[in-house]
């Protein structure tokens, strides 16, 4: 297993359009790092450049202190799962897991035990002699990953291996990755669109968007400290909400009007707003939707962050219920309980947890209270 | 009406498939019958009267000692002619599926033969045997050089060149199709796995180009068998009935020494002969095939 490090990497294609900006990254070994983002942020391009499927514009590729930009594919030992599995359907599942051993001349016998072992970790023992076709979505995917684990790589590298497989299968494959790196104490770095897939896998999320890393960190920092408003919208489901909010500051305190509704910041956050000189401004409230809440005590002790409007929707998906209303004309979310009463229609009242607030500069879209 | 019913499927079937079924029956089945039984006769190709003669055509065809020497060289030149073919195809579709700068361009030209006419192709190509690498023969060696067509190797040799020219470009689109149809994720996961470029070629574009390979040999060797009309402007048979392909054989027997009814049996067993060697190639070529 192995270290990496990516210096000011760069990608401009022949047309000119900048695919990857100025990427910096140092993975430690045994790190399971998510490259995360919407679709043509750069992050499977910048998974390709480790892989050594795409040539490096500028910047220096470093696997274990050795530089890797030009050196081929075959010579970075690296494995790669792919999106569509890349199975080579004319060969079985055991020729399709031994190919690469294969390659490099590896004895028989060694190839047959490594296949059989890697075979018995992804409980693949009963298929091996079946050809790709023969096999479901979620056997190719674990066909897939056994071809990369009988290499023992230095670095695993994922391109979305879970995005063709359905819902179902994917939450079960997503665990098995998460036992399979525990057990295997590898390096894995894994693209992907699905911030689920990011929060659930990752020891360390990167955020991507129009091939600029927006931010690198923990899930659960990136959840509680977003460093950006596109950071705090992407990462959670259903995302953050955002209202436009005037900054008043009176007698020491900071309050923000929301249309009718006017919230007291609290003691601990104002003094960002004071010390940015936000008075008279708007700031951007953002507020995840477990934080907006309903019942009759939060409602009690929190008078002052109070907001009412009228329900639109209300979903009902068991363990929870989410509420739609529009607070200043946005859409707003609250996840509450099952046994909340209102239904669409019904006027209600929320009281917004006030010290869960995240407060963002309306044109930088910076988080005004990010602390490292 | 029940959707079920003998009737009804029937009516659906003829619906669809009777126009194209009527029309393969008139120009193929009926002519093949019609073809069969005058192998029977010893109709001179010209009068009415088509005595019956039981097998002596077939006899006659059998101890016809040019028709099996013209066989022998139809064998003999299809199976050079096959593989050039198959191997220029090949490297032209490798050459313009490689993202070479005019690619576009080279498909359409390398295709263009196969629009010409044979008949019209033949002669283009005896002017070039005959004059114009004649003339710079001559220019090179300084005195006369005879033409490749003179002699009776150099007459097949350049039967074979012309049905290369010919043919590859045709056979160069259904190769096309097949190194389209690889997936470049594939060629992709070979390299990580540590294939160089001619291993990836090996181990996975080749094996997952085999319909390719079935569907091209199979026309390759079904057209060489029956190749009349380059044969017939380019060498005529010539030098010394040396270049006579077993079409051209079967052709002059049936029309110029008016033996329809051996010419016919010889054609039949030409047709036999032909089918045998397509139906292996296929049977084998298809048992390897992969479907994704």
């Amino acid at each position: 297993m192995a270290s990496l490090s990516l210096k000011h990497i760069e990608k401009v294609y022949p047309d000119g359009y900048q695919a990857v900006t100025d990427f910096n990254l140092e993975v430690e070994d045994k790190e399971f790092i998510i490259f995360v983002g919407p679709s043509g942020c750069g992050k499977s391009t910048t998974l390709r450049m480790i892989a050594g499927l795409e040539d490096i514009s500028s910047g220096e590729l470093l696997i274990d202190g050795v530089k890797m930009n030009d050196v081929e594919p075959k010579d970075r030992d690296i494995a790669m799962v792919f999106q569509s599995y890349a199975l080579y359907p004319h060969l079985t599942v055991r020729d399709n897991m031994g190919f690469a051993l294969k390659l490099r001349k590896v004895p028989q016998a060694e190839i047959d035990e490594k296949v059989n072992e890697a075979a018995k970790i992804l409980d693949l023992e009963k298929y091996l002699d079946r050809k790709p076709k023969a096999l479901s979505g979620g056997q190719r995917q674990r066909v897939a990953m056994g071809r990369a684990i009988v290499r023992n790589p230095k670095v695993f590298l994922m391109d979305e291996p879970l995005s063709n497989l359905d819902a179902k299968l994917r939450v079960q494959m997503r665990a098995e990755i998460s036992k399979l790196h525990e057990k295997l104490g590898t390096t894995i770095i894994y693209v992907t669109h699905d911030q689920t897939e990011a929060m659930t896998l990752g020891t360390r999320i990167v955020v991507m968007k129009d091939g600029i890393v927006q931010q690198i960190n923990t899930p659960e920092f990136l959840y509680s400290m977003p460093i950006n408003l596109f950071v705090a919208g992407f990462i959670g489901s259903p995302q953050m909400n955002f209202m436009d909010a005037l900054v008043e500051l009176k007698d020491g305190d900071a309050y923000l009007h929301i249309g009718e509704n006017t919230l007291k910041v609290p003691d601990d956050r104002k003094n960002a707003l004071i010390d940015g000189g936000y008075d008279g401004k708007t700031v951007v409230l953002g507020i995840r939707p477990e934080n907006i809440k309903a019942d009759e005590a939060f409602l009690a002790a929190n008078a002052d962050s109070q907001i009412k409007s009228t329900i639109n929707v209300r979903e009902m998906l068991g363990a929870e219920v989410f509420l739609y209303f529009d607070v200043n004309g946005q859409q707003t979310i609250a996840r509450v309980e099952p046994d909340t009463p209102y239904k669409n229609g019904d006027e209600a009242v929320f009281a917004l947890d006030m010290s869960k607030i995240h407060l963002f500069d309306k044109e930088t879209e910076l988080n005004l209270l990010y602390k490292e | 009406m029940k959707r079920n019913t003998t009737a009804y499927k029937s009516k659906q079937f003829l619906m669809f498939a009777g126009p194209a079924l009527i029309l393969f029956c008139m120009v193929i089945i009926v002519p093949f019958i019609y073809g069969l039984f005058l192998t029977f006769t010893s109709w001179d190709g010209v009068s009415a009267d088509k005595p019956f003669v039981g097998f002596a055509n077939y006899v006659s065809a059998f101890k016809d000692a040019y028709f099996w020497s013209a066989v022998a060289r139809t064998i003999l030149y299809s199976a050079f002619a096959v593989v050039l073919v198959n191997v220029v195809a090949f490297l032209l579709a490798y050459m313009v599926t490689s993202g070479v700068k005019g690619q576009n361009f080279f498909r359409a030209g390398f295709f263009i033969p196969n629009l010409i006419g044979g008949i019209v192709l033949g002669y283009v190509w005896k002017f070039v045997f005959n004059r114009a690498f004649v003339a710079i023969g001559d220019k090179l060696t300084g005195g006369s050089t005879p033409s490749l067509l003179s002699t009776t190797g150099g007459a097949m040799f350049c039967l074979i060149l012309v049905s290369v020219w010919q043919y590859a470009g045709y056979m160069m689109l259904i190769y096309v199709a097949g190194f389209m149809s690889v997936s470049d994720t594939l060629k992709e996961a070979a390299m990580i796995d540590g294939c160089t470029a001619s291993q990836a070629m090996r181990n996975v574009t080749i094996p997952l180009m085999r319909t390719s390979f079935t569907t091209c040999i199979f026309l390759s060797i079904t057209r060489c068998f029956v190749v009349y009309d380059v044969n017939l402007s380019l060498t005529r048979g010539e030098p010394f009935f040396s270049s006579v392909m077993a079409a051209m054989h079967v052709y002059n027997k049936a029309f110029t020494y008016k033996d329809y009814g051996t010419g016919q049996a010889e054609a039949l067993i030409l047709f036999i002969i032909c089918a045998i060697i397509g139906i292996l190639q296929v049977y084998f070529s298809k048992k390897g095939e992969v479907e994704a």
